[in-house]
């Protein structure tokens, strides 16, 4: 018994010899995922977008900011008041500078509470912002 | 002593088969990390295409005005347009005047909807140079 044992253990020394490299490819590979990976923080509810045939897709969104039907403007699963929608913009876009903003505002909403938005982001710095639409 | 030594072997081995289940656990991650890496998808309307220089555009390039009543109601030129029709209007005096942007001038209370529409159909006529105003 101790000598199967003693086979084993010489064919399980060569397979720990081939682990060794692979885990290192894994663990490095796994680290530069995660360091490169940015988390989207969700708006916090849902809402009806219009619908539109001329959209793009938002490859680097980062900043998601929701008008709901009620005009209620809510950023990271919180309402906020719109007077501080440039400090939480400024925020968080100093946290991923590379990031865009992307507003999905409720069909129903009124576009004074929009103007507010786009008003906040350019006076917080952020150049690259969108309204969200359901392309077809 | 025989008990001892079995022990001994016991914990050699636990040492290998704990890295099964660790690279279970590393792989899976990584796969987790590289799907969402690229998961997330908005789609939606630039308000600021970042390629176009930002200026202001020249009162001598006569735009196109484009105004939204607070019952949603599309006005250009002062004259009441269907929104199927706004599309073709734009093209037209897009025509006119091919450097002209479109300004939308959206009343506080018109919805984001009507704005959409306005804003996907002037660049289905082929401006994507359009600015947001509000009427205050």
């Amino acid at each position: 018994m101790r000598r199967k044992h003693g086979s084993m253990g010489a064919e399980e020394e060569e397979n720990e010899i081939n682990l060794t490299p692979m885990l290192d490819v894994v663990f490095i590979m796994l680290i530069f995922f995660i360091v490169t990976a940015t988390f989207i923080k969700e708006a916090g509810i849902q809402v009806e977008r219009p619908d539109t045939v001329t959209a793009d897709t938002q490859d680097d969104a980062s900043i998601l900011i929701a008008i709901s039907q009620t005009d209620e403007i809510w950023i990271d699963r919180q309402k906020r008041d719109p007077r501080a929608v440039r400090s939480i913009i400024e925020r968080l876009h100093a946290e991923n500078p590379k990031g865009s903003i992307v507003i999905q505002a409720d069909e129903e909403s009124t576009n004074e509470v929009l103007v507010i938005v786009l008003e906040a982001a350019k006076a917080a710095g952020v150049a690259n912002v969108a309204i969200a639409s359901d392309n077809t | 002593m025989r008990h001892h030594l079995d022990d001994i072997h016991v914990d050699e081995d636990e040492n290998e088969i704990n890295l099964t289940p660790m690279l279970d656990v590393v792989f899976i991650m990584l796969i987790f990390f590289i799907v969402t890496a690229s998961f997330i998808k908005e789609s939606g309307i630039d308000v600021n295409r970042p390629d176009a220089p930002v200026t202001e555009s020249k009162p001598e390039d006569a735009n196109i005005l484009v105004m939204i009543s607070a019952n949603d109601e599309i006005y250009i030129d002062r004259r009441l347009i269907d929104p199927r029709a706004v599309r073709a209007n734009i093209e037209r005096l897009h025509a006119e005047n091919p450097k002209g942007s479109v300004v939308i001038q959206a009343n506080k209370k018109s919805t984001n909807k009507v704005l959409v529409w306005v804003m996907d159909s002037s660049r289905n006529a082929g401006v994507y140079n359009i600015s947001i105003a509000d009427q205050r």
